[in-house]
């Protein structure tokens, strides 16, 4: 052993502190969502719920579109938690597959219904460019909350944790719009909406390296003043 | 490793000391294309890293995965580095001179004794050679070399700018 590794070693043993292991994902998640869905509920109400919310509340493609995003986003936030757990299992890659299929498989059935229905004016597509500001407003917390409880942990795969933890906050903001929102047309939800959900998540992918990485994670934990000690 | 998160201090140096050779072993292995002290960089490196996100190991999982996943990423994440260094470097033999009249290369000859270099530096008053060493040997952040000094940023710009100035002028005195 070099003299400098040795002599680092006995430095962080000596300035190391006692740190609470890591809660699981699920946990996490859960810890994830009590910040998260009282902001999303605030500003629901902020907002003012959809006049229809009950009525609606009782059609099973809004149910299940509703349900669908709920579990894309809480899937999606356990997905980034145990991505930045060094030997994580990589099936929790695909966690959120099967909600993300069931949301996208039920926009796009009421898209071929809309158009059996209503034919080719069924599929007509409107601008509705407040759906991606609305996005990110009742996301914004989520995401910040995200990007706390994210920051200090292994940023193994930074691009990845980064899109699902995008994907989490987004797809629990697009899941708020829906409660004030009333756009219900399939193609336009699936458009417009779910649209934002994934460039939001692009973009968070993008961002990830800025956000997770080794460097400032090392610095944060006295780096410069372990070595200056050496 | 539990134990060490309990911050038993004793603990830590034991596993760190018993992993260290093993992780000397994998990346020597692994990168044996880079010289001893890259290899000990890489190493320590790997040691930062366990030691800032030792919260994520979870004590009812066995401890080398853990470190494996850390020390495969840390050596892609070191690759990465290294290539980009790598891209950005040109190897010549004889550096091509600016401009041919003899005056314009006479300082970046000077420079280039790297014992008249180590007496300048010598020379510097000490807080200007610790501002040197942290920011241009050890090529370290401004905000590190500021924390490791436990001075401000701006006083650190000072004391490098003035400590260059000095170097300039001890060296074309000596040439």
């Amino acid at each position: 052993m070099t003299m400098d590794t040795e002599r680092l070693i006995e430095r962080m043993a000596a300035t190391v502190e006692p740190v609470r292991p890591l809660a699981r994902p699920w946990i996490r998640t859960a810890a994830w969502l009590l910040v998260a869905i009282p902001y999303v509920a605030l500003v629901v109400f902020v907002v003012s719920p959809r006049a229809d919310l009950i009525s609606k509340a009782l059609e099973w493609r809004y149910v299940i579109e509703q349900l669908a995003a709920l579990a894309t986003a809480i899937t999606a936030a356990t997905a980034a938690f145990a991505t930045v757990i060094p030997g994580y299992d990589r099936k929790f890659l695909f966690l959120p597959a099967l909600p993300l299929a069931i949301w996208l498989g039920s926009l796009g059935d009421g898209c071929v219904e809309d158009w059996i229905h209503l034919g080719p004016d069924g599929l007509s597509l409107q601008p509705d460019w407040s759906c991606f500001p609305a996005i990110v407003v009742v996301g914004a917390v989520p995401a910040i909350a995200m990007a706390v409880m994210l920051r200090r942990d292994a940023p193994l795969t930074p691009h990845v944790t980064s899109a699902l933890g995008g994907l989490a906050a987004a797809g629990l903001g697009n899941f708020g719009l829906r409660l004030f929102h009333s756009q219900d047309v399939s193609l336009m939800v699936l458009v417009w909406q779910v649209g934002a959900v994934c460039m939001l998540a692009v973009m968070a992918a993008l961002a990830g390296r800025y956000l997770l990485n080794w460097r400032s994670i090392v610095t944060a934990t006295g780096r410069s003043a372990l070595l200056h000690r050496l | 490793m539990q134990a060490a998160q309990a911050g038993d201090a004793q603990a830590y140096v034991r596993l760190l000391k018993e992993i260290t050779p093993r992780l000397r072993q994998i990346v020597r292995r692994q990168r044996f294309f880079v010289s001893a002290e890259d290899i000990e960089d890489l190493v320590q490196d790997i040691l930062f890293s366990l030691h800032a996100v030792r919260a994520s190991y979870d004590p009812r999982r066995p401890f080398m995965p853990w470190l494996m996943a850390i020390t495969r990423n840390r050596l892609v994440d070191g690759a990465r580095r290294y290539s980009r260094r790598a891209a950005h470097e040109v190897q010549v033999e004889n550096m091509p001179v600016t401009f041919s009249d003899e005056g314009s290369n006479i300082d970046s000859d000077g420079y280039r004794d790297p014992e008249a270099l180590r007496r300048a530096i010598e020379d510097l008053s000490p807080a200007q050679r610790a501002a040197i060493e942290m920011l241009k040997l050890r090529e370290m952040s401004l905000k590190e070399a500021a924390a490791a000094r436990g001075t401000s940023i701006g006083a650190l710009k000072v004391s490098v700018h003035r400590a260059m100035a000095t170097l300039r002028r001890a060296l074309i005195k000596e040439s």
